[in-house]
């Protein structure tokens, strides 16, 4: 809301033909000499220098980190093999043999079974945030940017795919086409494209009405072509902290399915397929039970952690809280009336 | 004269950010009679909303402190008060209405309920009787039907309908100070002169103050008894209304008063604008906060503050200018202005 | 509002339509289509022909789509292909026992999380606050049947205080109390995920309100703070929160799949699984359409609930909902 007259034409102050009825030489205004000649960052290091002041977040990216490179070092780490059965060696005690978190009831390296059960964790969350993101950013810039009757047809899409409880879904699917990894993926990412597709299609109604858009059809610019680079250019911060959140989730519901026997088969493992395992065993050995969910839960609580971070980095608002935070604690001190 | 309602002395409302208190009033002083009127006038950001929320101690739940200075009411510093002392008074003794009436209203509760929760909270009436008296109150702001009105939802009336109703809410208690903070920014132009008329006329029949706060420089003119320019923080000229109009001082006055469009004005003629914006809250340019927009800027505005100086003939318009260097408000009259013994 | 809910009414009818064609679709789409399992392995050319005619299969696609939604709006659900018993009976006993143990956890989790999330409000990031925001973080990232399992091996094995799994101990079917004990473990795996998230829109809700000006109106009224929180910020604060609540209806039927697994319990979740396992489409496609019908009732309701507390919404019907 423009407030006083003299405001609404601030943006006039700079032009020195508009000012100085008084003939005074317009370098006497310089507000903050340090800010005019620093050159602006750019939004990635904005973010990154947000981001990095973040414990939580920082903590997450290290952890997710461990995780990462764990898996990829999976055989360099672990002399065993994940799924070799060793009858003679059932149900060894942590420590024993070299089994640094001991075997299970089949003679199995429990610690060489979490390290390949995170390759498939993690290739499986982020296979579906990337393919929901490709799914949801067509979906929703091609129903936001045409509208019409377009528009209405993948909006009653959503509806219908958020009608469907997700879990049922993906047990149905997999139940019809045999729970493969390449269909896991699929159908995770053909559940969770929604909220992006929402995101992205929000994004284009405003960028319809935007001058440029107009400009950029003058000069001959493809429609395709200005979807595809606004979406580089102005939505992909919000899509990347869904997606971010999207890993873990995709995480979650991959060890959800593979514990209900619906996902990952043996002899491939996962850490779904080991709680599985260990619920059946439970009488025998308590912890097996204990670290494959810790795994899943640690790594979603990372990702989370990093999307939240990104999330808040963004948010101008972030600063307030924060500031209203110390306040709190502060106040005493400045005020006057002490409360 | 009529006595002395309000007095604000040195006001320094600020809030606490990673940098310590940033200032957004920087002691202020003002004061208001009964019965009189008194526009604070500025640009946004200058700190005039934040005064108003001050004086209703309302500022501590918008995130801000009152750091420094004495808001006297009745001989009563507001500023040490609790919120539970301040409660007793806010609503009864002065009352508040704000800018946006449509969003001012509680958008689950029915006109009339809104109302009569003032007067129930104040004035110990019961159900029945609070409903009527809201009903009557919504009569006096012009409301027709007030007996259908009063059980419509904010929703159902218009912009102009709600901010008659802001104002019944605020009034139900008879108060002596009603502060209005920008009451008719929102309102269409032929709706603004009806709640102005409707203020006036209301004003007259309490017998109230009223602290009106407004960017608007014609509203003042209309409104005011006296006009308080405020600039970044500070008031810069302070004087009766006729004295600001006529015969304006500090330069940035000047600059508003020249930027308003006159209408007997000749067409074409370039509108004059105050160069640069106002510095934002916690960046004040060192001197004069003014200085680097004025066209009078001298050195020592560059170097030092200005105090409060009386300009022309009387004893009740000041400037903080140094253009006026000669009369320094503290020797003339004792009361608030910035003055060199505490700055020294 | 007639003509809303109207306009409402038939958008879900739309949308269960179109749930409808792509279920049936989507079995039909199976590697070998639902005859592929349905029917016994190594019968002759001439007897599966024959079996194919009794269960309808050899007609046209669309002429066994159109039977299948007739018998639906019957509410014929179907008949299992293996022992060709009604859908139907199998189905809605369990669909009650879901109800029993997700209705109990919905409602601990709602008389927790809403005073609790308007207190941390009130009180933003003191030590309760920083607590239920640990909870929420854990309750959206600990994978829920993993927490189900602890819980057992701790409470149940370890300590013995509530029994293992299943809905009842074996002869006392009805006892009331048995049934709590039964429920008390599953309960509060469900409830950690529903206080994941209610905690956190109660706190923004409440949070979003008590920064409206219409709240400053009422504390420059001189209304006191108590007052202030509870009667002119509960009841804006709580439209939103009504909402989430409605969309969530619809996993009071669905969302203890996990649960009901680890915990054993008859209901919906495993008897899908269980079916999905043993590829019994027609149970497949039964559950899917029940419980889209029911996710569609949900957000009608929360619809009518939205009505019901904001006024805004009663006049326009349209566009009041953008509060």
């Amino acid at each position: 809301m423009s407030d006083m007259k003299a405001e609404t034409s601030a943006g006039a102050g700079t032009d020195p033909l508009v000012a100085a009825p008084f003939g005074l030489p317009p370098e006497s205004y310089d507000p903050s000499p340090a800010i005019l000649s620093q050159r602006p960052p750019g939004p990635w290091r904005m973010l990154w220098s947000k981001f990095s002041r973040n414990p939580y977040a920082m903590t997450g990216l290290v952890v997710l980190t461990f995780f990462v490179v764990m898996a990829l070092l999976a055989p360099f780490i672990s002399k065993y093999e994940p799924s070799r059965i060793d009858m003679m060696f059932a149900n060894l005690k942590p420590g024993t043999d070299g089994h640094l978190l001991g075997t299970d009831e089949l003679g199995r390296d429990i610690f060489t079974r979490l390290l390949y059960s995170a390759r498939i964790s993690l290739l499986i969350g982020f296979s579906v945030a990337f393919a929901s993101v490709f799914i949801g950013s067509i979906v929703g810039a091609v129903s936001g940017y045409f509208g019409g009757w377009v528009d209405t047809i993948f909006m009653r899409l959503v509806d219908v795919m958020n009608s469907v409880p997700t879990l049922f879904l993906n047990i149905l699917v997999l139940a019809i086409f045999s729970s493969e990894i390449k269909y896991m993926i699929m159908i995770l990412a053909f559940t969770s494209w929604m909220s992006i597709a929402r995101l992205v299609r929000g994004n284009f109604l405003q960028l319809r009405e935007m001058q440029y858009v107009e400009a950029a059809r003058a000069i001959g610019v493809s429609n395709w072509g200005i979807i595809f680079r606004h979406l580089l250019r102005n939505g992909s911060f919000p899509i990347i902290v869904n997606a971010t959140l999207m890993v873990g989730s995709a995480i979650l519901s991959e060890s959800a399915l593979s514990f209900l026997g619906l996902g990952i088969q043996a002899p491939a493992t996962s850490w779904g397929v080991m709680l599985s395992n260990a619920q059946e065993f439970m009488l025998v050995d308590k912890l097996q039970a204990l670290y494959p969910g810790l795994c899943i839960l640690l790594v979603v609580l990372a990702v989370n952690f990093i999307g939240d971070g990104i999330r808040d980095a963004l948010d101008p608002r972030q600063s307030m809280s924060k500031t209203r935070r110390r306040l709190k604690l502060w106040r005493k001190n400045y005020s006057k009336s002490g409360n | 004269m009529a006595e002395k309602l309000l007095e604000i002395r040195k006001l320094t409302v600020g809030f606490v950010t990673d940098k310590g208190l940033v200032k957004a009033t920087d002691e202020i002083s003002l004061s208001i009679r009964q019965g009189q009127t008194v526009c604070l006038v500025g640009e946004s950001g200058s700190g005039k909303s934040v005064t108003s929320l001050a004086v209703m101690r309302l500022i501590d739940y918008a995130g801000g402190v009152i750091a420094d200075g004495s808001i006297e009411y009745h001989g009563q510093d507001l500023a040490l008060k609790s919120q539970e002392e301040m409660r007793h008074i806010r609503g009864n003794r002065i009352a508040m209405i704000f800018q946006d009436p449509m969003s001012s209203l509680n958008p689950v509760f029915t006109v009339g309920e809104q109302i009569a929760e003032s007067l129930r909270l104040h004035q110990n009436m019961s159900g029945d009787k609070a409903w009527n008296a809201a009903v009557d109150m919504l009569r006096t702001v012009g409301i027709p039907a007030p007996e259908i009105r009063a059980k419509q939802y904010p929703h159902e009336l218009s912009g102009g309908m709600c901010q008659r109703v802001v104002i019944a809410i605020a009034l139900a208690c008879k108060p002596e100070l009603l502060i209005a903070d920008e009451p008719t920014t929102a309102l269409d132009v032929t709706v603004q002169a009806q709640i102005l008329d409707l203020l006036r006329k209301l004003q007259a029949e309490l017998g109230m103050s009223i602290l009106l706060i407004t960017h608007d420089m014609g509203v003042a003119a209309e409104m005011a008894d006296r006009v308080a320019v405020m600039y970044a923080g500070a008031i810069v000229e302070e004087g009766p209304v006729e004295d600001i109009f006529n015969t304006p001082s500090h330069p940035y006055t000047v600059g508003l008063l020249q930027s308003i469009p006159g209408f007997e004005g000749e067409r074409g003629r370039e509108l004059y604008t105050i160069r640069g914006t106002i510095p934002p809250i916690g960046q004040l340019p060192d001197g004069c906060r003014f200085h680097p927009r004025c066209p009078h800027a001298m050195d020592i505005c560059r170097q030092k503050e200005p105090f409060d100086f009386l300009v022309g003939d009387g004893d009740d318009h000041r400037a903080a200018c140094w253009l006026f260097e000669d009369r320094p408000v503290a020797l003339v009259d004792g009361r608030g202005g910035r003055d060199e013994v505490k700055r020294a | 509002m007639t003509e809303y809910l109207v306009r409402r009414l038939l958008q879900s009818v739309l949308v269960i339509f179109l749930i409808t064609v792509a279920t049936f679709l989507l079995i039909h789409a199976a590697p070998g289509g639902p005859t592929q399992v349905m029917l016994a392995p190594g019968l002759s050319p001439e007897a599966m022909a024959q079996q194919k005619a009794n269960m309808g299969l050899d007609k046209p696609i669309p002429i066994q789509y159109i039977k299948w939604v007739g018998g639906l709006l019957k509410g014929d659900l179907g008949y299992t292909f293996k022992n060709h018993i009604p859908v139907g009976d199998l189905l809605w006993p369990r669909m009650a026992n879901t109800l029993i143990l997700m209705g109990a956890a919905w409602f601990v989790s709602l008389i927790i999380a809403i005073p609790w999330g308007i207190y941390n409000s009130t009180r933003e990031y003191g030590l309760s606050d920083q607590t239920s925001s640990f909870i929420s973080y854990l309750g959206f990232a600990m994978p829920s049947f993993w927490f189900g399992i602890l819980l057992q091996q701790w409470l149940s094995l370890e300590l013995d205080w509530f029994p293992l799994s299943d809905m009842h101990s074996r002869g006392k079917e009805g006892d009331i109390g048995d049934l709590f004990m039964h429920l008390v473990l599953p309960v509060s795996v469900l409830a950690l995920g529903f206080l994941a998230s209610y905690l956190k829109y109660a706190r923004a809700s409440m949070l979003e309100v008590l920064d409206q000006d219409y709240i400053r109106t009422a504390r420059a009224k001189g209304v006191k703070e108590r007052k202030v929180v509870f009667r002119h910020a509960l009841r804006n604060a709580l439209i939103p929160v009504i909402t989430v609540i409605g969309l969530d209806l619809p996993i009071l039927v669905s969302g203890a799949v996990l649960t009901e697994n680890v915990f054993n319990w008859p209901g919906m979740g495993r008897f899908y699984v269980e079916n999905a396992l043993a590829r019994e489409y027609s149970v497949l496609m039964a559950i899917t359409i029940v419980t889209a019908v029911i996710v569609i009732i949900g957000n009608l309701l929360a619809d009518i609930l939205y009505a019901v507390v904001d006024p805004r919404v009663k006049i326009s019907g349209k566009g009041g909902k953008s509060a």
